[in-house]
């Protein structure tokens, strides 16, 4: 029974073979640019997320300055604050480091990019594993190097930074200094962090005489069974305490990585939903052109519902055959256009990753796919509904009578 | 002749009046989002670019370059100084050079501390240059004057109590980075971001408080001859090459004219407009087929017409020119709607922004370019989705077009 109105219903569409597709394509357009967006925002989301638990819930960050601040250098934390931070009760350990634009040469290429001056030991360690990074190539960096400098990904490879891929050992001039290269990180997966360079506090010296052991942020590790949160405000205290200063005026900063990343993660949500709003007017105008063809498809058999009706069909049955035409409709676009996204994004997926931006990758939850299908399907039947009700409301004989 | 190819068009669309309004229903939802999404998009550009003021066309600005990412400041790698000044100072064609300085600093006030910007003003006639090239206007008070010490000019945001939770009057001594000055003088507000949250003091003892004798963060750059300003750039650069020490192309610093330097402000906005209008603007393809569609229909249906127009003579002309009219009033129409309601979504808007969010950088901007572009677009696009039904009208043969039932 109710596979004659499905076959019903194909047969009528393979019969307006044209506007069938027509409408068809309408919806699979609208689909397409809403799964792919969604397909990225969820990669994006799921990346956050992996972020997140690399670097553990179990981790603080403290920032000097706040958010209105904009040149740097004025806003620190000395080395005496960072050891007053690892001795607040519930923090097990802490790595600092600061940050800034740094000229490196090679072979007469210049390039400005970011230095990090970095603590050594476990420290530097701590870091590691809240970046989710390690090193692949040649040493981390340890105490008492001094014009050592260990380099992002993107040194190895050739054409990324410099023409030729740099070698362990090499010396690099940095600020025109010259620096020997001991090591390599691994990918992160974007083009900024990969290009970094790192360089101990005795080196940053060496760069920048006065401003070595300045840090901009401050990681604190918690121990465990301790409420991060709670550390936070703990360490937030007595910081503001040490620098005399009230609460609501510090110059600094101190969340919990979820806190902190929650905000990251939010904004990217509120930008993805409206990118897909915007997308799903689309959506919208091909629920007219459904609505269109089948109140055109009612009017042109008028004469075959008359029919219909006057060999017994009732009016639900009428009703059900329009939805099931409509419904179809949508499925069918929305399968398309599911396809079609999903082709989209991984070719999307692909450019991105050969732009360094390995961190831009969709993915395709079941229930995306889903989803869009029985969107697909009910955009279709709803737009239906009101040409069905048309159609399942005509009298019989006046329906006979139509020319 | 043509009026009547409309009047004949007018008639078949109200004959089929439902599926007419759908149609156009569907062109008009995308000509409306397309409409206020630019509108709105032009309105932010034109808020976001006014905050820096504006600048005349006869200035340059100096910048050492860096990192390009990240918070401002910070990728500076090689900063400018008051050498490069002076030298900047000594190129033919340069009437005057002002150093700037912009860095945040802790503000402390009725017991309250938070950060805000502190720059510099420069004595001599370079003062009035800065007052008038910012359009600064004292609104209590007087503007700072050479030899001023302890004192300093505080912008509106400051005076206004919120922040400190007691208005700060001329008079009042205010803790900069732990030291007094006294407030001289109050700003007129200005709606800019920066200059209504910042505090003027005089060069030298902002050099002695922060203890930084030689940092210049932007030299901006007054020329002689406003026609010259090409010429006295490229001298610029060359000297600055020279006093840096480095090749053509490899340039880590950057002489742009306050036009170029918004216009790359102005093109990552843009950028992002274009997308979103882009992502829009696909919901009027589809609207286009809903056209298409319909005019399909109409065709199919009006199959025996066609044929009895042609067997007493209609040209293929003719009825093609009849279909073309009828897609393309289609477009036209759902088009003025679409603007219309574009237009009053984007005001609306603004308006809400501005009344619940006090917010003046959601303000709708249309250029009547707009406008004419989305009337014109929608014709076209209606146009362009009645060519093949018009043309399969035009082509059918009299005699099959009169035997065709439905």
């Amino acid at each position: 029974m109710r596979f004659d109105y499905l076959r019903y219903a194909l047969n009528n569409l393979s019969n307006r073979r044209l506007r069938s597709w027509l409408t068809i394509i309408s919806i699979l357009i609208g689909i397409t640019m809403v799964f792919t967006l969604v397909s990225f925002g969820q990669g994006l989301s799921v990346y956050v997320d992996s972020l997140s638990e690399e670097m553990g819930s179990d981790k603080l960050i403290a920032q000097a300055g706040n958010f209105q601040t904009s040149t740097g250098g004025e806003f620190y934390f000395t080395e005496e604050e960072v050891d007053l931070i690892e001795k607040v009760r519930g923090i097990e350990e802490t790595t600092a480091y600061q940050y800034g634009g740094i000229e490196i040469k090679e072979d007469d290429v210049k390039k400005y990019v970011y230095g990090v001056g970095v603590q050594t030991g476990d420290a530097q360690k701590l870091m590691d594993e809240v970046f989710g990074v390690e090193v692949v190539k040649g040493r981390a960096l340890k105490e008492g190097d001094k014009q050592k400098v260990l380099l992002g990904y993107n040194y190895q490879l050739p054409d990324k930074i410099f023409e030729d891929p740099i070698d362990l050992g090499k010396k690099i001039h940095v600020n025109d200094v010259k620096f020997e290269v001991v090591g390599f990180y691994g990918e992160v997966g974007n083009p900024q962090d990969d290009s970094n360079v790192y360089i101990t506090q005795d080196g940053w010296e060496l760069l920048y005489p006065g401003e070595s052991k300045r840090y901009v942020n401050i990681i604190a590790r918690t121990a465990p069974g301790e409420e991060p949160k709670e550390v936070a405000e703990r360490a937030e205290k007595e910081l503001r305490d040490f620098r005399d200063q009230e609460e609501g005026e510090e110059d600094f900063f101190i969340q919990t990585f979820e806190d902190a990343i929650e905000t990251f993660t939010n904004v990217i949500g509120v930008i993805n939903s409206i990118l897909i709003l915007i997308a799903l007017i689309s959506v919208v105008v091909a629920g007219v052109n459904i609505m269109n063809t089948m109140y055109t498809a009612v009017v042109e058999r008028t004469k075959e519902i008359g029919v219909m009706k006057a060999i017994g069909a009732t009016n639900n049955s009428i009703l059900l055959i329009f939805v099931v035409e409509s419904g179809m409709l949508g499925l069918v676009g929305s399968g398309i256009g599911v396809i079609l996204g999903y082709t989209i994004s991984n070719a999307g997926g692909s450019i991105a990753a050969s732009a360094g931006y390995s961190m831009l990758q969709p993915v395709f939850p079941i229930e995306l796919v889903a989803g869009c299908l029985l969107f697909g399907f009910i955009l279709g039947a709803g737009s239906g509904l009101l040409p069905a009700r048309a159609a399942s409301r005509q009298k019989p004989v006046n329906a006979l009578r139509y020319e | 002749m043509i009026g009547d190819y409309f009047s004949i068009a007018v008639n078949n669309l109200l004959q089929r009046r439902l599926r007419s309004y759908l149609t156009m229903i569907g062109i008009f939802i995308g000509i409306a989002a397309v409409v206020a999404l630019i509108g709105l998009g032009e309105g932010l550009r034109t808020a976001i670019t006014g905050q820096f003021g504006s600048f005349g066309p006869d200035k340059l600005s100096v910048q050492a370059g860096g990192v390009q990412a990240g918070p401002p400041g910070t990728g500076v790698i090689d900063p400018l100084t008051t050498d490069d000044a002076e030298a900047v100072e000594d190129v033919n064609g340069v009437k005057m050079v002002i150093p700037r300085m912009v860095r945040s600093v802790s503000v402390d006030f009725n017991d309250i501390s938070k950060i805000g910007y502190l720059s510099n003003m420069v004595d001599g006639e370079k003062r009035d240059e800065i007052e008038r090239v910012l359009d600064l206007k004292i609104e209590e008070g007087r503007f700072l004057k050479d030899g001023d010490k302890n004192k300093i000019v505080v912008a509106h945001n400051f005076a206004d109590g919120e922040r400190f939770k007691k208005q700060m009057k001329v008079g009042d001594s205010v803790l900069i980075e732990d030291k007094n000055f006294d407030i001289v003088g109050i700003l007129k507000k200005k709606g800019s971001f920066i200059f209504d949250n910042i505090i003027l003091m005089n060069e030298d003892p902002m050099r002695d408080l922060l203890d930084d004798h030689e940092k210049v963060d932007v030299l901006a750059v007054i020329v002689e001859d406003m026609d010259e300003i090409g010429l006295v750039k490229n001298r610029i650069e060359k000297l600055m090459r020279n006093r840096r020490d480095v090749k053509v192309g490899e340039e880590d610093f950057e002489v742009q004219s306050p036009e170029q330097a918004l216009g790359t402000i102005n093109d990552t906005l843009f950028a992002v407009q274009l997308f979103v209008s882009l992502i829009a603007g696909i919901s009027l393809v589809v609207g286009g087929i809903g056209i298409l569609n319909t005019m399909y229909t109409a065709v199919l249906e009006r199959t025996r017409e066609i044929g009895i127009m042609k067997s007493i003579g209609a040209t293929n002309r003719a009825i093609f020119t009849m279909f073309f009219i009828e897609s393309g009033l289609l477009g036209t129409l759902g088009g003025i709607v679409g603007v219309v309601l574009g237009l009053s979504m984007a005001s609306g808007l603004s308006y809400l922004g501005r009344m619940f969010l006090g917010s003046e950088l959601i303000q709708a901007n249309f250029s009547p370019w707009l406008i004419i572009g989305s009337l014109l677009f929608s014709f076209i696009l209606g146009s362009l989705a009645g060519i093949t039904p018009a043309l399969q009208a035009a082509k059918l043969h009299p005699v099959d077009a009169l035997r065709y039932k439905k």
